[in-house]
């Protein structure tokens, strides 16, 4: 019985593993074509490996003088660590007002903020072209994070982890004389630390990974972030497939090391924002 | 005197609970919904921003048309392609990922070894940066990419196909992107949802004596069913608004066969400099989102089972 049990549970790793392997495919021809003299990645044979390693390729990426991978790094990382931290704060508190703060109008302003949770960013592109550019925010990195500060997903998610904490720690502290700022900050919030490593590591991949709005409003080339760097060298006359890769294969690291370390925070925010979303 | 104290502190529920939603409220009304309505106001006007000179004269440049954007919405064949390639999209990839979703997160749920490095291959696609992953896909399947040498290879094909010039195969390419990148999260939600159905009921049909599949048809799918709908929604929504894994494939390229409604949105927008008419087509997306969440809705009575 034992056996047999150990027969299948080894085909069907089998199985799941070379789906697996093919979907890896692509991603490792990728790794590898980054390292390839430029003529190597198209060659007529089936060579994987390239002949000679050129890590070389990354440094030209990396300290390209006209459009440097490590300007494009600076950038994005900004966009990623503003753009999570504020909206971290902004939902927080918000999620605790609607958990915990008995105020008037509170069933309005929660609706129109769900309301918006169907609506792509990408129907209002027009307006806030518009309004970015009479603010003088065109060119500037600022048009890309201010629309992070705002995340209906995220105040609906923590405002279901307030409305599970018991009241009795409020209470408790209430009659202690504190007020919500100091319930709110003292209290409840490290309670919801899980919640938020998972929400950040959300946040953190919609950042990173954000490519239209910058194609709108990053056009001078020191505020490229990544996904232009990358969609730069696709444009560029030149053709260098070897260094497209390079920059491509650049974008995706961080991401998977930030997966393998947070994997358990980002199953579960990906896993609750969908079950209960 | 009691009304009056429960009043004053109404009145300091009322300053707290706004001081805590005024950093929300304010960029929401800045950037969400002051956005929105402008995008429906605009979509009755001929407007170009990049012409206006100056603020205090904006009513001079901008002339109200009525319908006519939407009128002309009709007759914009490329527009027209653009939202019957939208639906190709979806219903081809929306489907084919919930699947193969499934089949991956059924077979990962039970005993299997290396559960999380698997996990992690299946999920790379899914986190990753849409331009590197399509760049990636772009170069597969050039004339010389490997997708043509493999299929040569077989000997499926005699000569290498044109994935990304031909009308005919122009979607492919993009098709297999969107569901390799989707893949990952669909596995994900439902390897949670497959963890809440209880365990008893597979012990109970053993008992009875139905087969594995059996019991994944008769148990596993009913009792995942509202995740399935959930993921229909979503799933659907992300391709209505797909502009990424396409923008990837018609930079540089000027054929209607695999453009997508934010594509054409976009090039209107920042191309055409025709904000109007962009506004107009962006009012057409939200339209299409809001019919198809509603139709979901209506027809969940059927298959959902909660």
């Amino acid at each position: 019985m034992k056996k047999r049990e150990f027969a299948i549970t080894l085909v069907k790793t089998l199985i799941i593993a070379v789906f697996a392997l093919a979907f890896l495919l692509p991603l490792i021809w990728m790794v590898t074509s980054s390292l390839k003299n430029t003529n190597e990645v198209f060659a007529g044979n089936w060579q994987w490996l390239p002949r000679e390693w050129k890590w070389g390729n990354y440094a030209a990426v990396w300290t390209d003088p006209d459009v440097s991978m490590f300007k494009a790094y600076l950038n994005t990382a900004f966009i990623t660590v503003i753009g999570t931290v504020v909206q971290l704060i902004i939902s927080s508190m918000a999620a605790y007002a609607f958990a915990k703060v008995r105020f008037q109008g509170k069933q309005v302003v929660f609706v129109l903020f769900l309301a918006t949770m169907m609506m792509p960013t990408e129907v209002t592109i027009v307006p806030r072209f518009i309004l970015f550019k009479t603010v003088g925010l065109y060119n500037n990195l600022w048009a890309i994070i201010l629309p992070h500060f705002f995340n209906a997903t995220a105040i609906f998610l923590l405002r279901q982890f307030y409305i599970g904490l018991p009241d009795d720690l409020m209470e408790a502290a209430k009659i202690d004389g504190a007020g919500h700022l100091r319930i709110f900050g003292q209290i409840l919030l490290p309670l919801t630390k899980a919640s938020l490593i998972s929400l950040m590591v959300l946040s953190f991949i919609s950042c990173w990974n954000e490519y239209m709005a910058p194609l709108i409003f990053l056009i001078k080339k020191p505020l490229y972030t990544i996904s232009q760097v990358i969609r730069w060298y696709m444009l560029d006359d030149l053709q260098r497939y070897d260094l497209n890769m390079a920059a491509a294969t650049s974008a995706i690291i961080p991401v998977v090391i930030l997966f393998i370390f947070c994997q358990r925070y980002f199953v579960e925010g990906i896993a609750t924002s969908g079950v209960k979303g | 005197m009691a009304r009056k104290y429960r009043n004053q502190n109404q009145i300091k529920e009322n300053i707290a609970g706004y001081a805590f939603v005024m950093p929300a409220l304010v960029t929401y009304v800045l950037l969400i919904a002051f956005p929105f309505f402008l995008t429906l106001i605009l979509s009755f006007t001929e407007f170009n921003f990049l012409k206006v000179r100056s603020l205090a004269k904006l009513g001079k440049y901008i002339s109200w048309i009525g319908l006519d954007n939407f009128r002309a919405i009709l007759r914009d064949r490329r527009f027209m392609q653009s939202i019957s390639n939208t639906f190709v999209y979806a219903f081809t990839t929306v489907p084919a990922s919930i699947v193969l979703g499934l089949v991956i997160a059924y077979l990962l749920n039970g005993r299997v070894f290396c559960k999380k490095p698997l996990r992690l291959a299946f999920f790379i696609p899914y986190i990753s940066s849409i331009v590197a992953l399509g760049a990636v896909f772009k170069f597969l399947f050039r004339e010389d990419g490997l997708v043509n040498r493999a299929l040569m290879g077989l000997g499926w094909i005699a000569e290498p196909w044109k994935w990304t010039v031909e009308p005919s195969l122009s979607k492919i390419p993009i098709i297999f992107l969107v569901i390799w990148t989707s893949l990952g999260y669909v596995m994900i939600i439902y390897m949670a949802a497959l963890q809440n159905v209880p365990r008893s009921l597979y012990e109970a049909a053993t008992i009875d004596g139905a087969s594995g599949f059996q019991q994944f048809t008769r148990i596993t799918l009913p009792m995942v069913s509202p995740t399935t709908f959930y993921l229909v929604i979503v799933r659907l929504i992300a391709i209505f608004k797909i502009f990424g894994s396409v923008n990837v494939f018609t930079m540089g390229s000027s054929i209607a066969s695999n453009t997508s409604i934010v594509q054409e949105i976009y090039s209107s927008a920042f191309s055409d400099y025709a904000h109007g008419y962009a506004s107009a087509q962006s009012v057409v997306l939200l339209l299409i989102i809001i019919l198809f969440t509603a139709i979901n809705f209506g027809g969940q009575k059927k298959w959902v089972h909660y």
